[in-house]
């Protein structure tokens, strides 16, 4: 079994701009998924239940997945079996976006009447409904959050190193690290819910820590430019690894398990360290290094 | 090592407060009863599920009814009111009457505040179908600076602490413990009401929510020009002192509830009992009237109004419905007739069934909803206990999965279990004591609480590994001074991270994200006793553990 190493990256062999504009391409691709989907749907990420209204049920029944799908007055957008050892015969059905409230509250009566029980368990074994009211003002809610969030490790950011290049680095990585999961989203239609706005916010914690540990070994240690990114990313890139491999393990089982909420925090978190491997190594790292060779000079 | 004790403290002070803490979450944790022994709360539980309980659980950790099953309704109150009311005191009944009349609404429907303390008047209506303008048409016409332009959606805090109180009645009256009531803001300044209830359906749960229980007891009898007549001789819990549980009287073969009638009297010597003693022989009730109801047909449950007999019949009124109508008793009669009843002024209540007779119970002690839910604003969620049992499974093997992975990788990049096993304990102590603050706290846990767990875990590791790789930098620690000069410059990058972690999570431990609230207090806290208690200790360990080859 391999040992798990950080590479050497040599800087050397790039100028800044061919480092930034990898992550810089992504991220622009990311914006431009994102705005797409706004032009086409409405909005950049497909909303789930939490924040377009509707319902979330878990059935246990010995109906098939077919007759589970046309058990409803309302189609469900997914239908999906859960896969958790000892389990048998539970599904997770979503409706997101139902507009009318008495259909949502109607949904449990229909899984209670159309499917089959499975022995004494009884039919509907987890109801979660909001109704499109309600889901509004969670959006909303949850916005602000994010927006509050991100504007508190922005001036954190500033207030931690009191000059503009490296304070203006943290904030733009961590904000293509925000982007970039949310284009994958969209792409990958994974509903943003609850879950997955608390992935994002924890992703705006999780993206700081790398950037302010180079930041902190470029600028307030001694020692050559490339000593200190050595060590920084060596400490960075373990750090982020470790964490990766944590939340796909956390991910693929809680998906398996039909424990959404884990699912989706598991997955995007993953996805985002990811994206702040690419954003803190390359383009904080360019920025940093312009900062440190042209940027103090001047 | 130095044999000096003070000396030994001044080094290992950082691992002797991780092991104090452990200590403390290991017996909030697992000696019953925890460091705050509080058993007032198992008293309220029923005998049998007591005994139950504790046998069945291993630690002091309450679970939340996403791990435990039950079930959540979140729905703001119906209505909307108008605030600084400049009124005369003597016009506050003339406003709450014509607020009625004109605006053609049922009882209960709206009400005048006085507020004491700053002196004004506050008016609310709890119904939807009413415009605004309207609404304060009604309320110019006593102060003329209102317009349509200040009534605000939504009610007053009385109302909501007074549905608060009612709904935490009916939950308890329900025999269910362990139910919360509460209010929540939105960012619009608008509130919800939501009530959580381990061991109830959601249909269960949003019956007991949306009766509005309004009771009346209600005299129909005929005037002096023999024409039916009703009137409200008995209302709410204003009237009543004492409620008793449901019961069957085996004797006359009927399910009632036996009630007080409140005797208390006023200044002038008159009392709720009194009064309507006197209205009873007033309108005839006690004699003539003894035993002259035959309005209602016992065996299909229905009334008919329309007979030729003149009727005296007391209605027993839920929210506008008449549930029962009986008769004056002999004995009842003859004791009211004679002024004796009012010095005990019990009666039973007769209902038709037993669930009515229990739905009559709930609603006198617990009093009418001030205002209605409105669901068609609400959020429900709800778990079988038998999915919540299996999420408490699934919660526990993933946490151990994630442990496991973070393991791993921490093994595999240094490759010394001198560095990676410590990394490893310390990041389960932490969250270690972070059970056992949730079990002193009585914090129930709930999914989003695991996933804080996680992530506290995840951020440990990262810290743990900035100390590491600081304090390893560039060789041996040789002395004390070395290594505390490293550690000063790891724990400033981890308090940075730290501090930007709390700063992200802030917003959702103090908005109303249902279920994100949990996971942003989970992690905060994780984060601060990472910081300052656990990821130092590690630092000190790690100190020991390579200096003292």
């Amino acid at each position: 079994m391999g040992y798990f190493d950080v590479p050497d990256i040599s800087y050397t062999r790039y100028t800044n701009r061919q480092l930034a504009a990898v992550p810089l391409a992504v991220l622009a691709v990311a914006l431009l998924i994102l705005s797409g989907s706004f032009l086409i749907t409405g909005t950049p990420v497909p909303l789930g239940m939490d924040f377009a209204g509707g319902a979330e049920l878990t059935v246990q029944t010995t109906s098939s997945q077919a007759e589970i799908e046309e058990a409803f007055s309302v189609e469900p957008d997914s239908v999906q079996g859960i896969q958790a050892p000892g389990v048998e015969n539970q599904y997770t059905v979503q409706f997101a976006g139902v507009e009318d409230q008495d259909a949502i509250q109607e949904l449990s009566n229909q899984a209670e009447a159309e499917l089959v029980q499975d022995g004494d368990n009884e039919i509907v074994q987890q109801e979660s409904t909001a109704s499109p009211s309600f889901a509004a003002q969670t959006q909303q809610t949850a916005l602000l959050g994010l927006g509050v969030a991100f504007a508190g490790m922005s001036v954190l950011a500033f207030l931690l190193f009191r000059t503009f290049v490296p304070s203006i680095a943290i904030v733009a990585s961590a904000f293509s690290d925000l982007m970039i999961p949310l284009a994958f989203m969209s792409i990958a239609d994974i509903p943003l819910s609850l879950g997955t706005v608390a992935a994002l916010l924890m992703l705006i914690g999780y993206s700081v820590d790398s950037d302010i540990l180079l930041n902190t070994h470029i600028l307030r240690r001694g020692g050559d430019f490339y000593e200190s990114t050595y060590r920084a990313t060596k400490t960075g890139v373990t750090m982020t690894v470790t964490s990766m491999a944590a939340m796909l393990v956390m991910g693929i089982a809680a998906t398996l398990f039909g424990v959404e909420l884990l699912a989706s925090i598991g997955i995007i978190l993953f996805v985002g360290l990811a994206a702040d491997l690419m954003n803190t190594y390359l383009l904080n790292l360019s920025l940093l290094r312009w900062y440190k060779f042209h940027g103090v000079r001047s | 090592m130095s044999a000096n004790p003070v000396g030994f403290v001044k080094e290992y002070w950082r691992i002797l407060l991780l092991a104090i803490f452990i200590a403390f979450a290991l017996v909030a944790l697992f000696i019953p009863g925890g460091i705050m022994a509080d058993d007032s709360l198992v008293g309220d539980l029923e005998e049998d599920e007591a005994n139950q309980s504790v046998e069945e659980r291993m630690t002091n950790i309450e679970y939340g009814i996403g791990l435990d099953g039950g079930t959540r309704v979140s729905a703001p109150p119906t209505g909307m009111m108008v605030d600084n009311i400049d009124l005369e005191s003597e016009q506050h009944s003339e406003l709450e009457s014509s607020l009625y009349t004109e605006l053609g609404l049922e009882t209960a429907d709206a009400t005048v505040r006085h507020h004491e303390d700053e002196d004004r008047y506050t008016a609310e209506v709890f119904v939807d179908d009413v415009s605004a303008a309207d609404f304060a048409a009604v309320i110019a016409e006593y102060d003329a600076d209102v317009s349509e332009d200040d009534v605000e959606n939504g009610v007053t805090q009385d109302t909501r602490d007074e549905m608060i109180r009612t709904i935490e009645l009916r939950v308890n009256e329900a025999g269910l413990s362990g139910g919360q009531v509460y209010q929540e803001a939105t960012v619009e300044g608008s509130y919800y009401i939501v009530t959580e209830v381990p061991g109830m359906s959601p249909e269960e749960l949003r019956e007991l929510l949306s009766d509005r229980g309004d009771v009346q007891v209600v005299a129909y009898y005929p005037d002096e020009d023999g024409n039916q007549t009703n009137e409200t001789v008995l209302h709410g819990e204003d009237d009543f002192s004492r409620v008793g549980v449901a019961s069957y009287n085996d004797e006359h073969g009927h399910n009632y509830v036996p009630v007080n009638v409140d005797d208390t009297e006023d200044a002038d010597g008159n009392s709720a009992a009194s009064e309507y003693q006197a209205a009873m022989n007033e309108y005839g009730f006690t004699s003539e009237g003894v035993q002259q109801c035959g309005i209602q047909d016992h065996e299909a449950g229905e009334f008919t109004f329309d007979h030729d007999q003149p009727q005296w019949c007391l209605l027993t009124v839920v929210d506008g419905e008449v549930v029962d109508a009986h008769s004056m008793g002999d004995s009842l009669g003859n004791s009211m007739a004679s002024g004796d009843w009012a010095n005990d002024p019990t009666f039973e209540m007769i209902t038709p069934t037993q669930q009515d007779a229990h739905q009559l119970a709930v609603n006198l002690e617990s009093g009418a909803l001030t205002a209605p839910l409105d669901f068609d604003r609400q959020q429900t969620f709800s778990v079988e206990p038998a999915l919540a049992d299996q999420f408490k499974t699934y919660s526990l093997l993933i946490g151990i999965l994630s442990v496991l992975t973070v393991s791993g990788m921490v093994f595999l990049r240094y490759r010394n279990p001198r560095v990676a096993a410590p990394m490893v304990i310390t990041a389960m102590s932490e969250v270690l004591i972070l059970l056992g603050f949730a079990a002193l706290i009585r914090m129930p846990l709930d999914l989003s609480h695991v996933a804080g767990f996680i992530a506290v875990v995840g951020t440990g590791v990262d810290d743990l590994v900035i100390i590491a790789d600081e304090v390893m930098d560039d060789g041996e620690v040789s002395s004390q001074r070395v290594f505390e000069s490293r550690f000063r410059k790891a724990f400033w990058v981890i308090g940075a991270a730290a501090a930007t972690t709390i700063i992200a999570m802030s917003p959702l431990a103090v908005m109303s994200l249902g279920d994100l609230r949990g996971f942003a207090i989970i992690t905060i806290l994780g984060v601060l006793i990472g910081v300052l208690v656990t990821r130092p200790a590690y630092g000190n360990i790690l100190q020991r553990l390579l200096t003292d080859k």
